[in-house]
């Protein structure tokens, strides 16, 4: 066991930083232009604006350490926005099930950012039970497209995106996971409707989508009819463990701490208060287990291993101190949490409810919490569900 | 022993449910929270039609002689309909200090136009060094001649921007956390300078600046005593008000899981949930005995009162977290979004929570 960086570690590491100092946007400059500049340079060093596409594809090909060594020294630097439906979640999918004709058409527009996509996956009756998903997909007679109709929910971006890819519905005879098609369809065209869900946080970020009687060539249909399910089984899984987020948490919790530190209680400030002092450092406690699971998980995938029992763990543990961290935010914030769109006595204390509000919903998507300990539960453990 | 309420308890909780239930649906709800003010004047007639704004002020002075026992069925039918109308502002902040302040003078003034809803008044007595401490005051009010004159700044005071009256602690003496020498003054809402904005849960509130307000002294309403015992009353409206939000929360959930399918068989037909509604059902019942026994050591003048107040707000803002936050995770998606009621009662529980001290706060109060 050891947990040292060797020194082509440390290298990497000091070009990483050096790459992100070079890269920073510059005050007053044009944010599109520098979103430009910043993955086409990221590109230019071979694949670092698609850290983690195989090197087949045009990534950079890094070991596991590399990746977390990456993670770590982004998650302080600001990057220019970027969403994860094509370049993380439709990209995976593409490259091993995609056709030869599909992988050149859409690779190249995901990669350069030219195009955005979102993710058509629930649906009103199907949220963690996504397999029972409804939205009908017709094959015509002649067997060139497909009419597709129904409803998608919680679609994340839609009013932004030019595509969707969309798990639809070909055959309800059998077994629900079987007969599930996997189509990719423009979003600005007459039968697609998008319309916003405003959630507690007063964001609009997730849609309800409705398709009606939308025509769908055949080529847009990625691999097999009816086996849609299988191709995005792999990739929510994926997903799942990326949603931990532990990095991200730690930086979180430093930061809660200053903005404790600015809060004055009595004649100190609130981390003197032993009660939040005790909370935070159970957190930081947690934090410093999970940051283990998740190198104990990334050092079974170096060596080739399937995901050890650990990394199921992650997504839940991952978001409940995503969760506990938001809740101190709001705690810290004391009356001024309440104060509504207006930046009122402590500077954080807008932010701070906002995001508690909004990550309400981080023990909810990719699987709900309850629905991960069940799969735990299942294949973990070998437990049956009575 | 009896825990029934009087006829005439009964017949007002009748009342307000009736009011809840023909004005309170959730889209007239949001409508009222949105609209500039943040409350209905009609509403505001209506409660003082239905003496609900005389309810806690002595039969000599125009009231119903009501106590703590009336204004917690108000607050909790208030919170089980999330009310907006600034009651908590009025009656049992302005009002209950009116009520207990020894000025004769301003209480015969002022108490008839606040049952009749034409007098309004709030309290603000909130600094940001302070945090939840009431007698960590730094707003100064200097004497001068007939008159104090008041400096500070004071936070996130309800409903200040349609009050016509503020009421202000400041320090005439003493250092910054003794008792001694806070002063509560009674100031015209003209001579204040107000940031008013919204707040999370769709009320209303103010930052007051004092820049050289000069204050008759006769509108010297009380001292420390009297703003901890209206604090320990603002613990009990709060905490009935929140017991209203847990109860509809935690029911919606039973009702919702039991329609909602997944994995072909009811929500509700899962162990898990159905075992963490039952935790939510106990923290709901624990919420309700303990605010029922701190409500009436206060209306008993129990030497107990103030601990248990403490022992309240800290259980009240716990077990609001925890069933708020379950009832979203249980609804899913749907708990997320502003369409459903269940985010608003949260949001509500949540300022609930930041008012008059919180959860930790309250705890350390208990066991000091």
């Amino acid at each position: 066991m050891e947990i040292e960086l060797n020194n082509d570690d440390l290298e990497f590491r000091h070009e990483v930083r050096d790459f992100l100092k070079e890269n920073a946007a510059k005050p007053g400059a044009d944010y599109s232009q520098w979103r430009m500049d910043y993955f086409e340079n990221a590109a230019a060093k071979g694949g670092w604006d698609v850290p983690k596409w195989p090197v087949e594809f045009g990534g950079p090909g890094w070991s596991p350490t590399q990746h977390y060594i990456w993670e770590q020294e982004t998650v302080t630097a600001s990057l220019p926005w970027d969403m994860p439906f094509g370049i993380g979640m439709l990209a995976p999918i593409l490259m091993n099930y995609g056709s030869k004709e599909q992988i050149d058409r859409f690779l190249p527009d995901i990669r350069e950012r030219k195009v955005n996509w979102c993710q058509g996956y629930s649906e009103p009756g199907a949220g963690s039970d996504l397999a029972s998903l409804k939205t009908k997909a017709v094959l015509s007679d002649d067997g060139t497209h497909y009419t597709v109709t129904g409803t998608k929910v919680w679609t994340t971006m839609a009013h932004m995106a030019d595509w969707m890819f969309c798990l639809t519905r070909t055959d309800d005879t059998g077994i629900k996971q079987e007969g599930i098609t996997f189509l990719l369809i423009p979003m600005k065209q007459d039968g697609i409707e998008v319309k916003p869900i405003i959630t507690l946080g007063g964001a609009h970020s997730v849609n309800m989508v409705h398709i009606t009687d939308v025509k769908v060539p055949i080529e847009n249909r990625i691999g097999e009819e009816g086996k849609g399910w299988t191709y995005a089984k792999g990739l929510l899984q994926h997903e799942r463990t990326g949603l931990a987020g532990i990095s991200r948490s730690i930086v979180a919790l430093e930061s809660l701490k200053r903005q404790a530190q600015s809060v004055s209680r009595g004649n100190g400030t609130l981390m003197d208060d032993p009660a939040f002092k005790s909370k935070v450092a159970e957190l930081e406690i947690d934090l410093l287990a999970v940051e283990f699971t998740e190198l104990r998980s990334l050092a079974a995938a170096a060596s080739g291993d399937d995901p050890g029992p650990e990394s199921s763990i992650l997504k839940l543990k991952g978001t409940e101190i995503q969760q506990r961290i938001q809740k101190l935010t709001v705690e810290a914030g004391g009356i001024y949490s309440a104060a509504w769109g207006v930046p009122v006595g402590h500077k954080f204390a807008r932010s701070g409810m906002q995001g508690y509000l909004g990550g309400r919903a981080n023990t909810i998507y990719g699987g709900a919490s309850e629905v991960q300990k069940d799969v735990i539960a299942k294949n973990v453990l070998g437990l049956k569900r009575s | 022993m009896n825990f029934d309420f009087s006829d005439e308890q009964q017949l007002l909780q009748q009342s307000l449910e009736r009011f809840v239930s023909e004005n309170y649906d959730l889209a007239t709800r949001k409508k009222l929270a949105d609209s500039p003010q943040g409350y209905s004047d009609d509403n505001w007639s209506t409660m003082a039609d239905l003496g609900w704004l005389a309810l806690p002020f002595d039969e000599t002075d125009g009231g119903f002689g009501g106590n703590q026992i009336d204004t917690m069925i108000v607050m909790e039918q208030f919170g089980r309909g999330l009310v907006v109308e600034p009651y908590f502002a009025n009656i049992v902040l302005g009002g209950g200090m009116l009520k207990r302040s020894s000025n004769q003078a301003l209480r015969t003034n002022l108490l008839p136009g606040i049952i009749t809803g034409d007098v309004q008044l709030t309290l603000a007595h909130a600094e940001e060094q302070a945090r939840f401490d009431l007698d960590d005051v730094v707003t100064t009010a200097r004497e001068d001649g007939e008159h104090h004159v008041l400096n500070g700044k004071k936070s996130m005071a309800p409903n200040a921007a349609t009050a016509t009256h503020v009421i202000v602690s400041a320090r005439t003496g003493g250092g910054q956390q003794d008792k001694t020498g806070i002063a509560l003054f009674l100031i015209d809402a003209d001579d204040l300078d107000g940031n008013h904005f919204p707040t999370v849960d769709g009320g209303r509130a103010s930052e007051i600046s004092l820049d050289n307000v000069r204050v008759p002294s006769d509108r010297m309403i009380g001292d420390y005593e009297l703003l901890a015992m209206t604090a320990q009353d603002a613990v009990l409206a709060l905490s009935a008000e929140a017991l209203g939000c847990m109860e509809v929360l935690y029911k919606s959930t039973v009702d919702y899981t039991q329609e909602r399918v997944q994995f072909d068989q009811p929500l509700s037909d899962f162990q898990v949930v159905q075992h963490r509604m039952v935790d939510m059902f106990m923290e709901y019942e624990q919420c309700k005995s303990l605010l029922y026994r701190a409500t009436l050591e206060a209306v008993q003048g129990a030497p107990t009162a103030a601990r248990t107040s403490h022992a309240l707000k800290h259980l009240v803002g716990k077990s609001a977290s925890f069933i708020g936050e379950n009832a979203v995770q249980l609804h899913g998606g749907m708990g997320m979004t502003e369409e459903l009621a269940i985010g608003h009662y949260f949001k509500r529980l949540l300022v609930i929570e930041s008012q008059f001290g919180n959860t930790d706060y309250h705890l350390a109060q208990f066991a000091a």
